[in-house]
């Protein structure tokens, strides 16, 4: 243990002056003691002059010059293995549930962590079913695969996210971990909760570092949660889900201590870290021959700008992303996934078999026609369109609203309860509707409905409300 | 040579000179300290209960009441962690205390402007602390650098000069609250400014505060109605909720606060209205009229107006959620309306800038996000072991062009748990409140609604978003089907029973009633622009003809089959008579 003191804070960073030769190392935990409470900082840089340059995990008020600071001589460690499962953490790996304190002995990993090399990975070939019909027609997910999640402010990332984990994680019957990476707290009480009544509890664990808390914390707080899934990958060889929401702000938490660690601002303000930083983290996230980890991340899209370097870097470390679109959720089609954005490397004829391939592209080809035809409609209106046209037009309105359903997690809010729909089903029902059986069905039928034949019987049920 | 041997100086503030014997207790304590040659002043200051005394402008001895408080707590501090038998040890420490003067320390500016300063000296200042400059003026220390304190300024920065010195307060930035801030106008440091006496405070609370933990939460599940029906039925306000309104100017969102706030009168909601870089003529507007509707006694108003410094905008918001925190903790439900917050991160990227941190996109600086974030989340529902209480907040923003996709924007979206966005096309074709149905939400809402309310509600706000597709798919149309004329007669019809007047607040049970009557298809006969004068009528022959069905929806909250059956009955008839009479 070695004693530094504190020579400078500037916001969420802070330098300490330790003796010469006896620095601790980069990534290194220091503590600070404030008004009796111990505050932890990380060790980012040696600036000379025997000063180390750290990130505050925690604010930094009441933080004064000359203070005391003790080094340990290790980095963050968490708790991991069986231990961690029904419980809640912060970044620091404390239990935040207000239960019982973890026991002294549990196995502890440390945060940083190196990627798996090449030799150990294990690339995904297998369709893993999530019950939501666009997802699984046009960008199916695949098992121990990166998923991705974009979308803007206010278009149902973490809706999306929990219908997910109420779909997959209930069926899957392996360990998953939740990690929140700086969204809101009363989400992190509501997934609490809600993990408690489905009964998946016990094999879960959560880690939170939400928005109010300072930008170090949510920095490494993904680091925290993916350390708990490596174990069971690695050491138990377990399959394993990884939730994140939301991986953005861990960019934007390393922006915002960037300038303030003194380097240069990159594009539109970003660290110019930011790609080796989101590479170092992705890289970790990956399925190896000891296990498998199946990661769904959402990602912000700041000012709905998917060009943003932040969502931009971010989509070449993924084999599936789903892109929600703001154009989609205005006319309440949810959930509000942009059909002809969102993409899957799986989606080949040889993994997801040649029916699948066929209608999948089929259905894009119809909803691009309509795109298309669009610009055309508003200026000239329906009446000038060729009869064939017309008829694409038809079908690509049926098919936009077949791709919304009713999701479980909306039931509290729309009062319809949610549906899970087999693979089968959803492909038998866009074969339907591209082929033309469903063309005298009225469009209203169609919308936030489950099988197709849920879409007969909402159209008999309109029939009859217009007989009256 | 021996060195010239110079006279110490001592200085007294103190609100009044003091008498023989205080002076030769001065003068002896003086003598011990600093030997024989000392010169004793007295200048006048406003110290409450006590004084304070500069020795040769350095060392500094803090005999005021706060001072003599802060030493004893510092004694009691030394004490702990002393095992079990803390008790007598305490008990013995309270006994054998005397106030000692204690040694502070005082700086000096070495470079000021634009609001920012910059203090040498002040060794141990501690982040966030509040310091005090010649005149009185407030700042607060944003940067501790190596040799040197970078501090932004709460007043003009005129007074400020270069060797100035700077007086350390011990505290970090914090305002009064207590009861008696209720019905008051008060700037961002919570000093009255409305001409009407001192307040007194029951305490005083750090504007800066860690929000409530996930497990010191409980889900939103109470309502806080505003009155308007377009938001009580599509897009439901909870207790301890964080519901955006955001639009162009001159769009009626401060109208939609300001609503929520007079419909709260009778009830038990404490209202804190914080405006931020607003004029102060507006705002003046805004007290009087809160005032002359009897609804300033459960309101506090926290002003910085646009002519306040940019540090003063900064920390409005903060200071009014401090403020409603007190009563939040007290078990009470808190609304707060934040008024408007892209005055406050243009404020923010002012200070950012002038402390020389780097901007990013739209030149904010990297945690404008972090700006709001720590702000919004210390409003909540607290759970039960917390006491319960709750804090809902409305804050506001203001897009250009109606572009909800911009960077402040689409920042506080990400943050608030929905948003109700008004659109100025929507404004001005007579559409008031101007909520546009597609992009405005209510995430957590629908739990807080009451049984009554959403099972009259149901879908409707899907359907009006249908209706609103359909309107642009079809308006170049002229062979429309009979199933897609129903749906566009039927969401006007709704669209002109969502206009709703400034300060007409409907209650609960018309709420239902009117969205029972128009979901059951009831009202599509009626003329769209005889829908609001229709609508009128009918809630009127309710409560003439129906009372015992008003009352009883209001108090149990619960629309059972027969009501709405009552309901919609009655509506129909309603109808078909005013249809009648219409083709006389």
């Amino acid at each position: 243990m070695t004693k530094g003191t504190v020579t400078q804070v500037s916001g969420s960073v802070v330098d300490i002056r330790f003796d010469a030769g006896r620095l601790p190392k980069i990534n290194e935990a220091i503590a600070v003691t404030v008004d009796g409470k111990r505050r932890i900082m990380e060790v980012a840089q040696h600036i000379g002059n025997d000063r180390v340059r750290c990130i505050m995990l925690s604010e930094s008020e009441g933080l004064a010059r000359g203070m005391e600071a003790m080094a340990y001589g290790d980095g963050i460690q968490v708790p991991v293995g069986t231990c961690t499962l029904g419980r809640m953490f912060n970044v620091l790996g404390e239990a935040i549930d207000g239960g019982e304190p973890l026991e002294k002995d549990v196995p502890r990993w440390p945060i940083h962590r190196k990627a798996p090399s090449f030799a150990q990975q294990q690339p995904a070939v297998e369709i893993l079913e999530t019950g939501i019909k666009v997802i699984d027609l046009l960008e199916p997910y695949p098992k121990g695969g990166k998923i991705g999640l974009f979308g803007g402010a206010g278009v149902g990332k973490t809706v999306l996210i929990q219908e997910l984990i109420h779909n997959v994680a209930m069926e899957h019957g392996g360990y998953s971990i939740f990690t929140g990476v700086g969204e809101r707290s009363r989400e992190g009480n509501d997934l609490w909760k809600e993990m408690k009544e489905s009964g998946v509890f016990e094999k879960t664990a959560l880690v939170f570092g939400q928005m109010n808390e300072s930008p170090g914390v949510r920095m490494r707080v993904a680091l925290s949660g993916l350390t708990m899934a490596e174990y069971f990958r690695d050491r138990e060889n377990k399959d394993v889900l990884l939730f994140i929401d939301n991986i953005f702000r861990f960019v934007q938490a390393g922006s915002e201590v960037s300038t303030l660690l003194g380097r240069m601002p990159s594009a539109v303000g970003y660290q110019p870290t930011l790609a080796e930083e989101m590479g170092k983290l992705q890289e970790r996230i990956t399925s190896t021959k000891n296990g498998s980890v199946t990661s769904v991340q959402a990602v912000y899209v700041p000012a709905d700008d998917l060009t943003d370097p932040a969502p931009a870097t971010t989509f070449s470390h993924l084999d599936a992303t789903t892109v929600l679109s703001r154009k989609i959720a205005e006319q309440g089609l949810y959930p509000a996934v942009d059909p002809l954005g969102s993409t899957s490397r799986i989606l080949e004829a040889d993994i997801v078999g040649e029916d699948h391939y066929r209608i999948a592209r089929q259905v894009q080809t119809i909803l691009q026609k309509y795109r298309e035809l669009q610009d055309i409609i508003a200026i000239l209106g329906m009446e000038e369109l060729s009869d064939e046209d017309k008829r694409t037009v038809n079908r690509a309105r049926k098919l936009q609203r077949f791709l919304s359903q009713p999701t479980h997690v909306a039931e509290k809010f729309t009062g319809i309860p949610g549906v899970y729909v087999p693979l089968r089903e959803t492909l038998r029902g866009f074969q339907a509707i591209i082929d033309g059986s469903m063309d005298y069905y009225p469009e209203a039928a169609f919308y936030n409905a489950g099988t197709i034949d849920d879409v007969k019987e909402k159209a008999k049920k309109i029939e009859e409300a217009r007989r009256l | 040579m021996p060195e010239q041997k110079k006279a110490h100086q001592a200085v007294i503030f103190a609100s009044e000179p003091p008498n023989q014997e205080q002076k030769a207790g001065f003068m002896a304590f003086l003598h011990r300290e600093y030997g024989p040659d000392v010169t004793l002043e007295w200048y006048k200051e406003n110290v409450p209960r006590g004084f304070r005394l500069v020795v040769d402008g350095e060392d500094f001895y803090d005999w005021s009441l706060s001072g003599r408080l802060r030493q004893m707590k510092d004694s009691l501090k030394e004490l702990r962690g002393s095992g079990p038998d803390v008790i007598p040890l305490v008990r013995e420490a309270v006994r054998s205390w005397t106030p000692k003067a204690l040694v502070e320390e005082l700086g000096t500016v070495s470079s000021v402007g634009d609001g920012i300063a910059t203090v040498t000296g002040l060794d141990h200042v501690v982040y966030g602390e509040i310091l005090i400059f010649t005149n009185g003026v407030r700042g607060m220390v944003q940067d501790l650098r190596e040799n040197e304190t970078g501090c932004i300024l709460f007043d003009e920065d005129g007074d400020v000069c270069q060797g100035s010195t700077v007086r350390r307060t011990g505290k970090t930035a914090g305002v009064p609250v207590g009861e008696d801030m209720l019905g008051r106008v008060v700037n961002a440091l919570g000093a009255p400014i409305d001409g009407r006496g001192d307040i007194a405070a029951h305490d005083t609370r750090p504007i800066e505060n860690p929000a409530p933990g996930i497990m010191d939460r409980q889900s939103v599940s109470r309502p806080m109605a505003t009155g308007i029906l377009a938001i009580d039925a599509m897009f439901p306000i909870g207790r301890g909720q964080r519901e955006l309104i955001i639009g162009d100017r001159q769009t009626g969102k401060t109208a939609i606060a300001l609503d929520t706030i007079l419909n709260q009168k009778g009830g038990d909601v404490i209202c804190i209205y914080v405006s931020i870089g607003q004029k102060a003529s507006a705002v003046a507007q805004l007290a009087q009229n809160l005032r002359e509707r009897g609804a300033m006694d459960y309101t506090i108003i926290v002003h910085a107006s646009a002519s306040d410094s940019a540090p003063l905008q900064y920390i409005a918001p903060y200071a009014g959620c401090a403020i409603g925190e007190y009563f939040m903790e007290q078990g009470r439900d808190v609304l707060i309306v934040y008024d408007d917050l892209s005055k406050h991160a243009i404020a923010y990227r002012t200070l950012s800038l002038l402390l020389g941190r780097s901007p990013g996109r739209e030149a904010y600086p990297g945690d404008v996000f972090y700006l709001h974030s720590r702000l919004l989340e210390r409003s909540a529902q607290l759970s039960d072991e917390r006491g319960g209480g709750s804090m809902t907040a409305l804050p506001i923003v203001e897009t250009q062009a109606g572009d909800v996709s911009a960077y402040i924007p689409t920042n506080i979206i990400s943050i608030t748990d929905g948003q109700i966005f008004l659109e100025s096309s929507l404004f001005f074709a007579g559409q008031r409140p101007a909520v546009n149905v597609g992009l405005s939400v209510s995430r957590v809402g629908g739990d807080a609604q009451t049984k009554a309310m959403k099972s009259a509600a149901g879908a409707i706000r899907l359907e009006l978003a249908q209706y609103r597709e359909m309107e642009v798919f079809t308006q170049f149309a002229s062979d429309l089907d009979d199933t897609t004329k129903d749906q566009l007669v039927f969401g006007q019809g709704l669209m002109r029973l969502l206009r709703q007047n400034q300060s007409h607040p409907l209650r609960q049970c018309e709420q239902v009633i009117l969205l029972c009557a128009a979901l059951d298809r009831a009202l599509v006969t009626v003329p769209p622009e005889e829908m609001s004068g229709f609508a009128q009528e009918l809630l009127a022959y309710f409560h003439e003809h129906h009372a015992a069905l008003c009352s009883r929806l209001e108090q149990t909250g619960v629309l059972t089959a027969e009501d709405r059956e009552e309901i919609v009955q009655a509506a129909r008839e309603q109808t078909a008579q005013a249809g009648a009479e219409r083709r006389w």
